[in-house]
């Protein structure tokens, strides 16, 4: 039975972390950005849903699409005023952009929220649901049903629309979508912004299960980067397979032996990428000399 | 006589000039009185992991320089605080203070917070022999190197944290006493000492261990330790918990409906508001923590702090324990300056180890290498505020919640 639990715990966290790590994957997958700031847009998503959680009193979940819609126009902006400018000079300069922007907005929350951990009280912040003797905690279930349907509506969106399609078209062969016609500027920001919409969704979903704190944004980013390292770099599916997986080895580890839990996290990493350097469900990549 | 006179006027001409120059410098005999600020130079986590209590201890030397440069200084001198920001960072305090004392060449120098960074600033401090007097850092590492120039400016060094609650729980009679006990710590040089020391007094005292583990830092999920310590149906839960990890567990047993007989955490509960919003008031209901410092403590320049802490960062607002700390941190030092009527830091040292200085958390004295030889105070919630249980002259409360009561989901 104690492994049910721990299943159970695990692939909660698990669901929770393939939303946040999603869109991850999908910018670094269509912009080869390794987007550092992701952790930190995470939390100020949560900071706003805390402030107008705490202003009104609104269900948080409910704020998923506000958040959401509003990080996805903060990220096009932040796209095409700054990534624009520093992408053509190589991966390195836009991780160090994405980290300068990182250390920006923590510096920013804690002048506007000051140095102090806020927490989102609901009706189901202290409950949990029981099957048997498994116990389910109410947070979590509702965090990992919502990063769910969203994750359902963003494949939808990439399966189905035109924008989704050009989207994984310039992922798959950046050259190739610009011959037919994708504007590269226009869907790299798109992509970008899609990004920053997950991390605004996420922010609202840990907001209801986590204390939050400016500086929380380095462990999130740390995980993420694992996850998707783990997944396959710009991979969803890869995010999502890596995601529960290192949900359930994190919920084992603080279960039988917490002392090494983040020893089990990055080693199941490093031991995946010794068999397969691309990632789970990543494919192999091949740079073309011209 | 004449050559005589005329020496005597040119001996006269020169005094005169010289204690005009004196004067003009400032350079006067005895105590020094002069309009150059008295610089203290002190490194803290503004940003990065530690910047919430970082943030605290900057409010509470605020406050302190506030008080002190209205009662005109620190022999004579006004107060100037130089303080830089170590992001959380054991590489960056050590730059930091190396630059203070070496660059900027201030006579004193005051703590950061925590353990994790006094530690490597107290290596800084013993190199520089510059007295480092801090309002964190009580692990027992820090005292190993026998250092000369750190003092530890609480009651008590991590280990004997626990002691307060030890004692209340093996002063039960026989038939009340808890019989089990379940232990988590975090991997910090000041949690997990407190757990450790606890679990060994409980253990030779005949309450038997059913769980006990360490955690590291970045640890955010608890409901598995929530799950198996409910398994283990412990009397006793103590957690060596910083903050998040404390509200986590504690939400992890509300979740999973497991109330022990007493509940200890370190440090997390003593966050106020922030502890209560995050486990709902109802749920704080006696839980234990010890404590340095209480604003209803009748110590001396207690009130003047909460007052001034309340003019300057908001009227109603109840300072942070880490704002007190620092605040009585700078206290020993202002001591130990007034004490000698200097900076000189090999005579402040000596002058520390002799002496006991009234703080706002009560009197603080140290041994030979810094440590403070008093005892912590033991906290409780109780009806949605802390009163102090523990000892019997610092109590501000008579009534002791035991058994807890269940959770109020």
């Amino acid at each position: 039975m104690e492994i049910i639990q721990v299943l159970s715990f695990g692939l909660l966290l698990g669901g929770l972390y393939s939303l946040l790590s999603s869109g991850l994957a999908l910018i670094f997958g269509v912009l080869d950005i390794v987007n550092v700031a992701q952790g930190a847009f995470l939390v100020s998503g949560a900071f706003l849903t805390w402030q107008i959680w705490e202003s009104t009193g609104i269900e948080p979940i409910l704020l998923i699409p506000v958040v959401a819609l509003l990080w996805f126009g903060l990220g096009i902006v932040i796209y095409r005023t700054l990534f624009v400018r520093v992408a053509p000079q190589g991966p390195s300069m836009t991780v160090l952009l994405s980290f300068g922007l990182a250390l920006i907005i923590e510096g920013a929350l804690n002048l506007i929220f000051g140095n102090k951990f806020k927490s989102v009280q609901t009706s189901y912040s202290l409950k949990s649901y029981k099957l048997g003797e498994i116990n389910f905690p109410a947070p979590q279930v509702i965090a990992s049903l919502a990063a769910a349907v969203v994750l359902v509506l963003l494949y939808l969106y990439l399966k189905l629309s035109w924008a989704g399609r050009a989207l994984r078209a310039t992922a798959q062969n950046r050259d190739g979508a610009a011959l037919i016609g994708i504007s590269h500027r226009k869907i790299s920001s798109f992509a970008y912004g899609l990004g920053m919409a997950t991390a605004g969704a996420g922010g609202v979903l840990i907001s209801v299960s986590y204390p939050i704190y400016p500086a929380t944004h380095y462990e999130w980013i740390s995980k993420l980067l694992g996850i998707i390292v783990l997944g396959g770099m710009g991979s969803i599916p890869g995010a999502i397979l890596g995601s529960m997986l290192l949900g359930i080895v994190e919920a084992a580890g603080n279960t039988y032996a917490p002392q090494w839990t983040i020893l089990f996290f990055y080693g199941v990493i490093i031991l995946s990428l010794l068999f397969k350097p691309e990632g789970l469900l990543g494919a192999r990549s091949r740079k073309d000399s011209v | 006589m004449i050559n005589s006179h005329k020496g005597l006027r040119k001996t006269a001409l020169v005094a005169a000039i010289t204690a005009l120059g004196l004067l003009i410098t400032g350079c006067g005999i005895g105590s020094s009185k002069n309009s150059d600020p008295l610089v203290i130079g002190i490194s803290l986590p503004l940003t990065g992991d530690f910047s919430q209590p970082g943030g605290a201890a900057k409010k509470g030397y605020e406050v302190w320089a506030s008080l002190v440069n209205e009662e005109g200084g620190v022999l004579g001198q006004q107060v100037e605080l130089n303080i830089l920001d170590d992001a959380s960072s054991a590489e960056q305090v050590v730059t930091d203070y190396n630059r203070l004392i070496n660059q900027d060449k201030v006579p004193l120098i005051l703590g950061t917070f925590s353990s994790l960074l006094n530690f490597p600033a107290s290596t800084v401090a013993e190199n520089n022999q510059m007295v480092l007097v801090a309002p964190a850092g009580g692990s027992p590492k820090i005292f190993e190197p026998m250092p000369k120039y750190y003092f530890f400016a609480q009651q008590a060094t991590a280990p004997r944290q626990a002691e307060p609650f030890v004692n209340y729980i093996l002063s039960l009679p026989e038939s009340e006493r808890p019989k089990t006990a379940a232990y988590a710590t975090m991997d910090d040089p000041f949690a997990a000492p407190v757990i450790s020391n606890m679990q060994a007094l409980f253990e030779a005292a005949g309450i038997k261990t059913v769980y006990s583990k360490v955690y590291p830092p970045e640890t955010t999920n608890f409901q598995p330790f929530a799950s198996a310590i409910a398994k283990a149906k412990p009397d006793i839960i103590a957690q060596g918990a910083v903050f998040e990890d404390g509200v986590n567990l504690a939400k992890g047993l509300i979740q999973i409906g497991y109330s022990p007989k007493a509940m200890f955490q370190t440090s997390a509960p003593s966050n106020g508001a922030q502890y209560s919003d995050a486990i709902g008031l109802a749920n704080t209901e006696g839980i234990f923590y010890a404590v340095s410092w209480s604003e209803k403590a009748p110590t001396p320049m207690n009130a003047e702090f909460v007052a001034r802490y309340q003019k300057l960062f908001g009227e109603g607002l109840v300072p942070e324990e880490d704002a007190a700390d620092a605040f009585a941190a700078a206290q020993v030092l202002q001591a130990a300056v007034e004490g000698t009527k200097g900076t000189d830091n090999v005579a402040l040292a000596d002058w520390l180890r002799a002496n006991e200085v009234q703080t706002i958390l009560g009197p603080l004295s140290w041994d030979e290498i810094g440590r403070p030889q008093g005892d912590f105070l033991l906290a409780q919630w109780q009806s949605g505020e802390v009163n102090i249980v523990a000892p019997e002259g610092a109590k501000t409360s008579n009534n002791l919640i035991f058994p807890k009561p269940a959770w109020s989901k």
